[in-house]
């Protein structure tokens, strides 16, 4: 009888474990069946050598032939039926992803996982995006290619939802014990909104105001200034070397109490975007691209680079493809998962890249409403004018409601309510845009000219588009809405809301966008810097640019190279070396030099001196100065910009510090004597060379004291800076942690202390009789964390290599030893 | 030979109706060989026809693809060394079919009562 009870009480205990999840355990059943259980999903990501799929839908058989490298080859009749078939296939190879990334636009992640992501998802919403994206999505025309697209696409990836087989369902879905959910058109448009924070929302505002808060308008407009004082821009100024404009950095003025309830007044913005906001600092992240004339090659053909830098995550933000419609349409590149079609890429005739322009095209607006407490409407031109309310709901893994929001909107935007004042946000991410249009046209340009067209009227986020083609041209214009504004056009202030004569007048005219054609010096290139010269164009578009480091670098490494190689291209790309170390060690060298002839000299800043003074200035794994460099950088900012410490916030929160551009400290070294240089904790008053021999010992002491003596091996640039990639979810087992990269802040491929930004793909191609092209990314195609596709281009990026691009004109030019799998769909 | 023969259908019985219908199908197999099954010992007959039905299926999946690989990740999400998961997934059909098997007598008592 005992054994009996016991077996009844076995049994039902692995009946309930089977069926029901027990915390974070997944229902034990379904997950550790072989056949359809997580077992059956590590067997399917080997996709089958030859597979025949019925596609409702389409009106003539599709060839997708998978290559080694795990990239698709579309051969389809129409772009319809192209677009179907991408979406199946990308949905086979990233489903997961594409729904957490739609989740995460839309604010639905507390359906996985509950209250603990709730106010994620509230920030989420409450910025907008899938109000923003749900009046794009209406305003289509519904027989635009790109809409066609997106319905295809989305018809492509529920066939293979509804369709695939049980062990098909990624690991991740067993994990958070969920299914798939239908994959609606709209979805694109979430993801490029959600790119469109990530991209095309500027901070310089706040930045700007709260440094005005802290020592007045005058010092904060010298510290996020206008135009760079550095200029290396993107359309070539004229100049053959960088040019500096500097002037004398105001000295700290008292606190303006009058911005200082405004300058907070955005806490809840703030917040909402600090959870997207990278940990790293300016420095350390950004995107290059550059394109050479075919006179300055070896070969004479025109070549690009594509340099993207991005969040860097498993699976990658990108999926790489090719998709020819005989006669219509031959491109490859890579595209957004989730988004139909090639973003940066090449055709037969023409290669692009992109790189983030940074510019101002978010404004703020204070508001006059009826009720502080419970508005219903805003005062806009001496009328009461309704408020628009959206209802928001946050539903829980049971899709029991958890939460009720209601979200508050001007005729602007968002509105936001702290400290006592209400703000609405005018964004470009609101205008009913359609960028997917401009990039699907993209593929069909034939020249660079064709190109420029297709861009015309792209909107959001704003981006330096880089163009080359087979005749030798290249071409790169900063493409997006920059919007006027009135007064003085400034778009770094908050305006008062009650007059419509403070909205947006119109955007800048195409024709004044930075822009150039084929420039007599033979090359181009942008680095998220100042496009353009205020001297040549003071069309306000921003402000408190990146300073223009790694503009500066490659410029130079352009200028010294007149018979430019697709592998010197390759090898720009990871270059080790700084401008920004350039310009600063000396200054470190001289000051201790000057020190040390005024009798003031240590043995520590002597030693420290003399090991910076031997470094080469370059961030490779085996260097030992890099260390010390930004040790004492860093000592630097602090030590420089005391008058910039929130002195609310504690030690250690993120937005305590608000520093300028290293540009601005190369700035205020004009002032050797300026007042900013004084440590305001020292009763003595220091000046420049004080601070920085200061710095420079503190960094060295800093280093002995955490990585011991300079000759072993903590010193060691590989042991202080890593890439670290991860899992979506953060899942470490599926992530890909501490890898030793080549580079530092400000060179062309930044690392940074996290390690969570880089270059997520990198691009070389040759404009040649037969365009060729070599990339990598790091990640693989495939989004199965144990697939052997996973992850397998990590170790051709870490170590700057590129692989060859297969670029066949029909399913026949490909070469059979390279196929892996064909996939053949079939009208159903 | 006859035992064996009854081995290998019934531990086939388990793999192919996992994998057509899932890991349900585990304990209405079992209830039903125990119904129909004479002697002693049918529980642990049972039991290690469910087990080897499913890692028959499990050398499939080797054979197929990167299981050890997920093994390998997911021992390290869940915190256990990978082996445990075979282990687990091993012992699950075998005592969901020992137990299913055990409470046949009681089963048909209670339906002929």
């Amino acid at each position: 009888m005992t054994k009996k009870v016991a077996a009844a009480v076995v049994l039902a205990a692995l009946l309930f474990v089977g069926f029901h999840s027990v915390g974070p355990v997944p229902p034990m059943g379904s997950f550790l069946d072989p056949a359809n259980g997580v077992w059956g999903s590590a067997a399917a990501t080997n996709f089958p050598v030859i597979q025949d799929v019925a596609l409702a839908g389409l009106q003539s058989p599709v060839k997708v032939l998978i290559d080694d490298r795990g990239v698709p080859h579309v051969f389809a009749s129409s772009e319809d039926d192209a677009y179907r078939a991408l979406g199946y296939v990308e949905a086979r190879d990233r489903l997961f992803q594409m729904e957490t990334q739609t989740r995460a636009a839309a604010g639905r992640l507390s359906e996985w996982a509950g209250p603990k992501l709730l106010e994620t998802d509230r920030e989420s919403r409450s910025l907008g995006l899938v109000w923003g994206a749900e009046k794009k999505f209406a305003s289509y025309d519904k027989s635009s290619p790109a809409f066609k697209a997106m319905l295809a696409y989305a018809d492509g990836v529920n066939w293979y939802i509804d369709h695939m087989k049980a062990r098909d369902l990624p690991v991740e879905y067993r994990l958070l014990n969920a299914r798939p959910i239908k994959w609606e058109p709209i979805y694109s448009l979430y993801f490029l909104s959600r790119m469109s924070l990530t991209l095309g929302f500027n901070d310089a505002t706040l930045r700007r105001l709260k440094t005005q808060a802290l020592v007045g308008k005058a010092a904060a407009d010298a510290l996020f200034p206008v135009n760079s004082p550095i200029q290396q821009p993107i359309q070539p100024n004229g100049s053959s070397q960088p040019t500096y404009n500097f002037t004398a950095v105001p000295d700290p003025g008292p606190p303006d109490s009058t911005v200082l309830a405004v300058a907070h007044i955005d806490q809840a913005l703030a917040n909402a975007i600090a959870f997207r906001k990278p940990t790293e600092t300016a420095d350390a992240i950004g995107s290059n691209n550059w394109a050479v004339s075919p006179k300055r090659t070896a070969a004479g053909h025109a070549l690009l680079a594509g340099d993207p830098h991005l969040d860097l995550s498993l699976p990658s933000v990108w999926y790489e493809m090719h998709i020819v419609i005989p006669g219509k349409l031959d491109v490859a590149g890579v595209g957004f998962p989730g988004v139909p079609g090639v973003v940066i890429g090449f055709n037969r005739d023409v290669a692009w890249t992109f790189t983030n322009t940074g510019s101002d095209v978010n404004d703020y607006y204070q508001e006059t409403v009826d009720n502080e407490a419970n508005p219903s409407h805003y005062r806009l031109d001496g009328q009461w004018k309704p408020i628009e309310k959206r209802i928001e709901k946050y539903l829980d893994k049971n899709g029991t409601i958890i939460a009720t929001d209601t979200l508050l909107f001007s005729h602007r935007g968002p509105m936001h309510r702290d400290f006592g004042h209400w703000l609405s946000m005018r964004w470009t991410v609101y205008d009913k845009s359609h960028e997917p249009d401009n990039f699907m046209k993209l593929g069909y340009a034939k020249n660079a000219g064709e190109w420029l067209d297709d861009m015309r009227d792209y909107v959001v986020p704003t981006q330096n588009g880089l163009v080359a083609d087979r005749s030798g041209n290249i071409a790169i214009r900063s493409s997006g809405k920059f919007p006027l504004r009135p007064g003085d056009g400034r778009g770094d202030v908050i305006r008062d809301g009650s007059t419509s004569a403070n909205d947006w007048t119109g955007q800048l005219p195409v024709e004044k966008y930075p822009f150039s054609l084929n420039p007599p010096q033979g090359f181009l290139a942008s680095a998220n810097q100042q496009p353009v010269d205020a001297a040549v164009n003071n069309a306000y578009m921003g402000s408190d640019w990146y300073s223009p480091w790694r503009a500066m670098r490659i410029n130079a490494l352009l200028r010294a190279d007149s018979a430019v190689t697709p592998d010197d291209m390759r090898k720009f790309q990871t270059d080790p070396g700084s401008a920004r170390a350039e310009l600063f060690v000396p200054y470190f060298l001289a000051a201790a030099a000057r020190v040390d002839s005024g009798g003031h000299a240590n043995a520590e800043l002597a030693t420290a001196a003399a090991l910076l003074a031997k470094w080469d200035r370059r961030y490779v794994r085996d260097d030992k100065g890099a260390v010390l460099f930004e040790a004492a950088m860093s000592e630097l900012a602090t030590r420089t910009w005391d008058e910039l410490r929130d002195p609310r916030k504690k030690p250690g929160d993120a937005d305590r510090l608000n520093y300028p551009e290293a540009q601005i400290l190369v700035e205020l070294m004009q002032t050797p004597k300026s007042v900013w240089w004084d440590d305001r904790s020292t009763p003595q008053h220091e000046d420049m060379d004080d601070i920085l021999t200061s710095s420079l010992t503190a960094g060295y002491a800093g280093l002995l004291a955490s990585k011991g003596a300079p000759e072993g091996d903590g010193w060691l640039w590989s042991k202080t800076r890593r890439a670290n990639i991860y899992h979506l979810l953060r899942i470490p087992a599926f992530s890909a942690l501490d890898i030793s990269v080549q580079g530092g802040p400000s060179t062309l491929s930044p690392s940074s202390g996290a390690g969570t930004q880089g270059p997520s793909w990198r691009m070389v191609v040759e404009l040649g009789t037969e365009v060729r092209a070599w990339a990598t990314y790091p990640g693989g195609q495939s989004g199965a964390p144990s697939s052997s596709r996973y992850k397998d281009r990590i170790p051709s990026w870490t170590n700057g290599k590129l692989d060859q691009i297969l670029f066949p004109r029909t399913p026949a030019d490909l070469n059979r030893n390279r196929i892996v799998s064909s996939l053949t769909l079939t009208p159903r | 030979m006859r035992t064996f023969v009854k081995f290998v259908l019934l531990a086939e019985a388990f793999a192919v109706a996992t994998y057509g219908l899932g890991w349900w199908i585990v304990p209405v197999i079992a209830l039903v060989w125990g119904l129909l099954a004479r002697g002693a010992g049918k529980a642990r007959f049972a039991a290690l026809a469910a087990t080897t039905g499913w890692a028959t299926l499990l050398l499939l999946d080797v054979s197929r693809g990167p299981v050890s690989v997920m093994a390998t990740q997911l021992g390290a999400v869940m915190n256990v060394p990978s082996f445990v998961l075979y282990i687990l997934t091993l012992i699950f059909p075998g005592l969901l079919a020992f137990c299913t098997t055990t409470l046949v007598p009681t089963v048909r008592k209670t339906a002929t009562a």
